[in-house]
């Protein structure tokens, strides 16, 4: 019990995705114009996450290792079929929002990565525990990220004005642009902050984290 | 000819897959740091893009749309490109091997390069036909590479400076993307 | 030689799961995603089209066949207190990047076109799109069953300058609509009932 709290736990702050963990850009800047696009891309994520960890880990034992990755590809394929399938029934505007985001998860390295990199190595208890509490971290990241953006670029947040009357929107901030530089922004902010707590406790400061494309340790895996 | 033209030039540059789209961030900050491994990963994804929008359109038109499966159009497209990777891979050891020693590093990487699938999925929901599928597929794959490229340069140049250091490597990156992203917006409504 | 059949097999195996679970799943979701995409896509384009109805077009939908194709129209009834204001339903013609869809609204009393609104578009961003702006739909609100062409050809229609395949695929799907719209008729205020149902 105490250890699958420490591998739900440690998406939430110590390896939150993709500020710490840094995986999965892709959709980070595109579907983050707004707080709600943010919040229902990261609980789709959650949920191919999720489960994608808990069939890549039940079948870790039977599945050859040359052929894992194209099994976990097929597996997280059709969860994110499913995705859209569900979202269509029963969420048709936000699908409309996301586009062929959606459809992009299947890339998204944190899901390959965390087969890769955990759920195959580990029980399916730990590997659910993993796969919430990365999701959940990759979601508050999202929404965090989408909130900012839409008070100073729309002057809301969830759609519901709160800078006053005599705001004006700030539209650099949803646009390409914006996001990059709000996203490079935000990480030399996480990094100020780990060294501000490393120097507090009387240690060295920390090199940041390096975003190399095989951190997901996918590409490794893959030969 | 001019609309072929002009397909090509929005590609490139007013929708730039990466600056305007959003599509292949990962390997865009992943794979910037030198020039030669941006110059051999653009040439790589130019190619597998190609190559498998050209595969994944006679895949949707004549196997998923006849047999009314288009909801499963995710999971066949990216085992198209993952098998087209491995096969390009197997190819080039064998038949190229100097071309081999330049790109095959980068081929595992592409096959979880949102760009190499979003292309593919761009093309069909803007329903173009083949032959506009392929030199939209091309002319992505080039601008992916332009800002690759580029944004390596910038990066080579920064390693001399002085950068504070809590932005130093991927924030700065990313503020540099986000200068060339604003660079990029001026060619907005050149081409309507 | 055992080790490439295991793989074979469990690869087989795994896939064929997947399609299979994947497969119920549409069949499960398949009604809900229509509905959704009708009350999403068609439904706002219905709003825009007719200004002062009180009923839910999409739930009140019926399906009509044409006599002479044998093809299948999905009807949208507006109605205000009960009382049939006029019908809605889309028709599709070729636009430049893929099917323009318009939703051609008529009203029975005046006789005549209530409206029309776009729903899908995949025409060029800037040129062909402005066939969905108000300057263009906006002419056939409460038009005349007649003269419905454009203004080269005798009507009094402009056409949206620069944009001409766009245009042209517009204005063959407000005429195939008014061909539906004739022949169909007096099945609609049968199916629909003029007064209270």
């Amino acid at each position: 019990m105490i250890k699958m709290w420490k591998e739900f736990s440690k998406g939430l702050w110590k390896e939150l995705p993709p500020f710490r963990l840094v995986l999965g850009l892709c959709p980070v800047l595109a579907v983050t114009k707004t707080a709600d696009g943010g919040l229902g891309m990261g609980l789709a994520v959650v949920f191919v996450l999720t489960l994608s960890n808990l069939l890549v880990s039940l079948v870790r034992k039977i599945v050859p290792p040359k052929v894992r990755i194209a099994c976990y590809i097929v597996i997280a394929a059709s969860l994110v079929v499913a995705v859209e399938l569900l979202m269509q029934a029963f969420a048709y505007t936000l699908y409309q929002k996301l586009g062929i985001f959606v459809s992009l998860i299947v890339v998204n390295c944190i899901i390959l990565g965390r087969a890769e990199a955990f759920a195959s190595k580990n029980p399916p208890h730990l590997s659910v525990a993993d796969g919430l509490g990365m999701g959940l971290g990759f979601t508050l990241s999202l929404t965090f990220l989408g909130a900012l953006r839409e008070i100073f670029g729309y002057g809301t947040l969830f759609g519901v004005p709160v800078m006053g009357t005599s705001f004006k929107p700030f539209s650099f901030m949803i646009e390409a642009p914006g996001a990059f530089v709000c996203l490079g922004m935000l990480l030399g902010a996480m990094n100020y902050f780990t060294n501000l707590q490393r120097r507090r406790k009387g240690l060295a400061p920390r090199g940041n984290p390096a975003h190399e494309c095989g951190s997901c340790g996918l590409c490794q895996g893959g030969k | 000819m001019q609309e072929y033209l002009l397909l090509v030039l929005a590609a490139i540059f007013v929708n730039n897959i990466v600056l305007a789209q959003y599509l292949g961030n990962c390997p865009f900050i992943g794979t910037s740091k030198s020039l030669g491994v941006a110059g051999g990963m653009g040439a790589a994804v130019v190619f597998v893009a190609t190559l498998s929008t050209a595969i994944t359109w006679a895949v949707q038109e004549f196997l998923l749309i006849p047999a009314g499966l288009e909801y499963l159009q995710t999971i066949a497209f990216i085992l198209v490109i993952a098998s087209l990777v491995q096969f390009v891979e197997m190819f080039l050891k064998r038949m190229l091997p100097p071309l081999y020693r330049s790109l095959g590093i980068f081929l595992p990487l592409i096959t979880t390069n949102c760009a190499v699938l979003g292309i593919a999925l761009i093309v069909q929901r803007n329903e173009y036909d083949f032959f506009k599928a392929v030199i939209f597929a091309f002319a992505s794959g080039l601008g992916f590479a332009l800002a690759l490229v580029v944004l390596s340069g910038i990066r080579e140049r920064l390693d001399l400076v002085r950068v504070p250091r809590s932005l130093k490597g991927t924030p700065i990156a990313l503020v540099m993307a986000g200068l060339m992203s604003l660079a990029f917006f001026a060619f907005k409504g050149m081409i309507s | 030689m055992r080790e490439i059949l295991k793989m074979v097999v469990v690869l087989s195996i795994i896939c064929g799961l997947a399609g299979l679970s994947l497969a119920s799943l549409k069949q499960f979701t398949a009604p809900y995603i229509v509905e959704q995409e009708l009350t999403f896509v068609q439904g706002p384009a219905i709003a825009s089209v007719f200004d002062d109805f009180d009923n839910d077009p999409v739930k009140d939908r019926k399906t009509f066949q044409l006599p002479e194709t044998g093809e299948k129209v999905t009807v949208f009834p507006a109605r205000r207190d009960g009382r049939l204001l006029g019908v809605a339903f889309e028709t599709k013609g070729q636009g430049y990047g893929g099917d323009l869809g318009i939703m051609v609204g008529f009203n029975f009393q005046p006789e005549g076109v209530q409206g029309i609104g776009v729903t899908t578009m995949k025409e060029t961003p800037g040129i062909g799109a402005r066939v969905a702006k108000h300057g263009f739909t906006g002419q056939f609100r409460g038009h005349a069953l007649t003269d419905l062409e454009f203004r080269s050809q005798g009507g009094d229609i402009d056409a949206v300058s620069g944009a001409t395949v766009s245009s042209t695929a517009a204005m063959h799907s407000v005429k195939k609509a008014l061909h539906i719209y004739t022949s169909l008729k007096g099945q609609f205020t049968e199916a629909f009932g003029t007064e209270a149902p």
